[in-house]
């Protein structure tokens, strides 16, 4: 929406931008492709697993499998506990010395089944209906307009914007949950009488060290069937004790995540059922992964670059930054796992760093050559970290008091694309709005003083009429980290762009070649400020869109997946790359016309599969001799078919395909 | 008044302000207008108009401002209370909009002998620190005009933006703004005469919209990023 622009004009013309209807000539039809395929739009949700969303789950395709907890007999198609329930165990960890990512099996004890293990917490969801924050109090729904009349808004102005609040106090007891409080060990089914998937809850912490140690990897646990040794059995306790100064499990912990990583929904009992039906449909991988141990930032930026962000002087060189931004995961003496330093940066070329011996010990004895592939004196960006530029272009003059990252000189995917001329775009959710807060952070001076969150909020609040400008995610676009691109106007206004301006070229055949969609804070499906539902409905919007265009609908893909999981529990098999990852995985769905039937692939991926695509596609080479996707596609083994015999190895998707044989179908009815 | 206006090289505007200023100039020892009514029309360097007016309402310290650009709502502005209101009515909602226009922080009640002070006031009141930047604002030398006439200023706000503006003294009210790109807005078809109150007051049944529950919500989000601390 755009009440007003921020910039010094005197013209009080109003400017309107229109889609280029009428325009039935599609540019991206001229350009060459290996496939069919002319158009990729890939939609991006926040903090979702497999096993949490499709854990219960059976293919619709003809003799289609999955891995997931019904299958493995982990939990029964209504939930409750299965046969190998005992799969899931979790563990608890007596206090040890150092960082570690393989916990001794001498040191670990199972939680008991009588509730010992953390129970699930309302954390940070909200507690009632608000006249100005989801969920929204009913009798003023229709003032959502006032904060966001644009489309991407539009048609979920209905009750699941004003549906879910907890009604239960702030970091307590999730008492919705069915059992709460006496759960076993093992994850729990987010359904009952008062819970479903349209529901806030509670949310847990996600970054980069907690990951790895819950992933619980060690070559000693390894076995034919899981030849790296990840266990995925210390998310629990992880999240109980990294934040937690007393030495008493369990106790109050500071974050709250408690017991929530091991939340999933049911969805053969209609839970994330949009989800479903495109499963049923089209064709979802069931080793797809998260490309970064932690969260939101790194990962969007794998996705963009194939590689970690590093701290810089601005013009590409490595230097080191703050000794406040460095982590240091090691204990607290006199605590369990207490972390010293929970801060966002690692030299992981340094052995001798805080964290990186553990790591770089454990990729080393893998029986395959997975190198650390952490460059000399580079300082990496492992967790949340605003780019150096806020959304409008303006760059950041202190990123080091500013807690923002100096500008990129990583190259990215809309790189390669622009030097060949093959159009692209990020479309992020309240992008438009946030450019207009940017203006007036700039005006204001806050955007040379404070990080740009913070800027931006404060400019909300002044101007209310643009506030939903502090939902747009700065993180999640590893475009703006680029000093290619954000640093220079003319890209900037070529790629960057807002969800109106995704539905507006798909309506108007404008659509890039190559897009990425990511919906604002409220509509992301991250637990606790967001639901699943949501998410649901900003995909559903988008392929509305495209069902109205069936010329453009014919010739596009739709990749659906998320940044990671979030913290949720996982049972999938984890194949460590490097230093950064693979994490658990999550979902991804691949619609379009040929890639139909309710099928399930299982060749590993991660998010830099999605660019294998994009370049196969559009004959694109890799980015850097150092990016991830130099990998080659994985040769799957026969025996088990989840692990590539040809380690490190990431599948570019193109078996997901028949490109031919399109078939029509609607996405959804 | 021709010789001022030919100075300022104003052009097509300089008729309008020449008409308005005519028509209000009654002299120094008139009383202060409290209250009219105007158009505030746009124009381009060259002078051709830009875009539909906007319509203005002044009632001592308060304005009210209707523009074709928030077309569902209005800006109320009280000088006194040091408050600036984005009013949807369609809603039955206010909401503080300091920022939202530059129009709210340079169309105030002004002290026509010290009309600086009031859009400090106005800026500050808009929360526009000073960025690094100095506030510059001064009367224009020559002092223009006699009795009635208008009374131009230079002024240089903290982001470097530089501007002429032109008071009535007699309105004590900002009339004629020219950008640095010659850009104008003028105050036109002035309408002196009592205006109804309740053009500047919000409904008692409003309610106001707070965006903190929603930058709270947010801040539950993997949008928000924390400021790190030393």
């Amino acid at each position: 929406m755009a009440l007003f622009t921020a910039a010094f004009s005197f013209s009080l013309a109003a400017v309107t931008v229109a889609a280029a209807e009428g325009n039935t000539m599609d540019p991206a039809d001229a350009v060459k492709t290996e496939s069919p395929i002319k158009h990729v739009i890939i939609l991006i949700g926040e903090n979702r697993g497999t096993d949490h969303t499709f854990g219960v789950y059976k293919p619709r395709g003809k003799g289609q499998t999955i891995s997931n907890l019904l299958s493995k007999g982990i939990v029964n198609e209504d939930g409750s506990p299965g046969p190998h329930f005992s799969l899931a165990t979790q563990y608890l960890v007596a206090p040890q010395p150092l960082y570690y990512v393989g916990a001794p099996d001498s040191a670990k004890v199972a939680y008991n089944n009588s509730g010992q293990m953390p129970q699930p917490n309302t954390n940070g969801a909200p507690v009632a209906p608000s006249a100005s924050g989801a969920p929204f109090i009913p009798a003023v729904l229709a003032e959502l307009a006032v904060i966001d009349p644009s489309p991407d808004f539009g048609a979920l102005t209905d009750t699941i914007l004003t549906t879910g609040f907890t009604g239960l106090p702030a970091g307590t007891l999730d008492s919705r949950i069915p059992g709460a409080g006496i759960l076993p060990n093992g994850p729990f089914v987010l359904q009952g009488a008062n819970i479903s998937d349209d529901d806030y809850t509670g949310d847990m912490t996600h970054r980069f060290y907690q990951a790895w140690q819950q992933s619980d990897c060690s070559i000693a646990n390894a076995s034919k069937a899981n030849p790296t040794g990840c266990l995925n059995d210390l998310f629990p306790f992880v999240m109980a004790t990294y934040d937690l100064s007393d030495n008493t499990i369990p106790a109050v912990q500071h974050n709250f995540s408690e017991g929530n990583e091991m939340g999933f929904y049911d969805a053969e009992q209609e839970q994330a059922s949009t989800l479903k039906t495109l499963a049923d449909r089209f064709s979802l991988s069931d080793n797809f992964h998260q490309s970064f141990q932690g969260g939101t930032g790194a990962n969007h930026f794998m996705l963009g670059t194939g590689d970690a962000a590093f701290w810089s002087d601005g013009n590409g060189n490595p230097i080191t930054p703050p000794a406040s931004e460095i982590a240091n995961p090691n204990p607290v003496a006199g605590t369990t796992n207490k972390y010293t330093a929970d801060n966002n940066f690692t030299n992981c070329s340094d052995f001798t760093q805080p964290g990186v011996a553990p790591i770089v010990s454990y990729l080393e004895a893998l029986p395959y050559g997975a190198e650390p592939n952490c460059a000399e004196g580079h300082y990496y960006m492992l967790d949340n970290t605003n780019p150096g530029f806020l959304p409008n272009g303006f760059q950041a003059p202190s990123p080091a008091t500013q807690n923002m990252i100096p500008a990129s000189p990583v190259r990215t995917i809309g790189d390669a694309l622009s030097e060949k001329n093959i159009t692209w775009a990020y479309f992020g959710g309240s992008y438009n709005d946030a450019v207009v807060l940017s203006n007036e952070a700039v005006t204001a001076g806050t955007a040379a003083t404070l990080n740009s969150s913070t800027a931006l909020a404060e400019a909300a609040l002044a101007d209310p009429a643009h506030a939903l400008g502090v939902a747009y995610c700065q993180i999640c676009n590893p475009f703006q980290y680029a000093a290619s691109i954000m640093g220079n106007p003319a890209q900037r206004a070529a790629h960057i762009k807002d969800t109106v301006d995704l539905l507006a070229d798909i309506k108007g055949n404008t659509l890039p070649s190559v897009s990425f969609g990511k919906p604002d804070g409220l509509l992301d499906g991250h637990p606790s400020s967001s639901k699943i539902d949501l998410f649901e409905a900003y995909v559903q919007q988008v392929l509305d869109a495209l069902e109205a265009n069936p010329k453009l609908k014919a010739e596009t893909v739709v990749f659906v997946t998320w940044d990671e999981a979030g913290g949720y529990w996982d049972s999938g098999f984890i194949q460590p790359i490097d230093y950064f990852g693979d994490g658990p995985r999550i979902p991804m769905l691949a619609l379009s016309a040929y890639s139909t039937g309710g099928k399930v692939n299982h060749s590993y991926a991660d998010h830099v599969s999605l660019l294998k695509f994009i370049e196969r596609n559009w004959h694109l080479h890799a980015l850097t001799d150092r990016s991830r996707d130099n990998l080659p596609n994985p040769k799957m083994r026969g025996d088990h078919r989840y692990v590539p015999a040809n380690m490190p190895a990431l599948s570019d998707l193109f078996d997901m395909f028949d490109f031919d044989h399109a078939v029509k179908q609607p996405f959804l009815e | 008044m021709l010789a001022l206006i030919r100075s300022s090289g104003l052009g097509p505007i300089a008729l309008c302000l020449a008409l308005w200023v005519g028509g209000t100039g009654t002299g120094a020892e008139t009383p202060p207008v409290r209250e009219f009514s105007a158009e505030i029309v746009s124009r381009d360097a060259g002078g051709a108009i830009a875009g539909a007016a906007a319509r203005l309402f002044a009632m001592n310290r308060k304005v009210r401002i209707e523009t074709p650009e928030a077309p569902s709502g209005f800006f109320l502005i009280d000088a006194e209370a040091g408050t600036v209101f984005f009013v949807r009515p369609a809603q039955r909602v206010f909401m503080d909009a300091k920022q939202s226009t530059r129009l709210t922080q340079i169309f105030v009640p002004v002290d026509s002998h010290d009309p600086c002070r009031q859009w400090r006031a106005a800026a500050k009141n808009a929360g526009l620190s000073s960025g690094g930047g100095e506030w510059g604002c001064e009367r224009a030398a020559p002092v223009i005009a006699g009795q009635g006439g208008a009374i131009e200023y230079h002024v240089v706000s903290p982001d470097r933006v530089s501007s002429r503006r032109w008071i009535d003294p007699n309105l004590e009210f900002p009339v004629k703004l020219q950008a640095a790109d010659g850009t104008t807005m003028t105050l036109e078809q002035i309408r002196t005469g009592s205006q109804p109150a309740d053009l500047f007051a919000v409904p008692l049944d409003y309610r106001k919209l707070d965006p903190q529950a929603l930058i709270d919500r947010i801040k539950r989000s993997d949008v928000w990023v924390e400021q790190s601390q030393p």
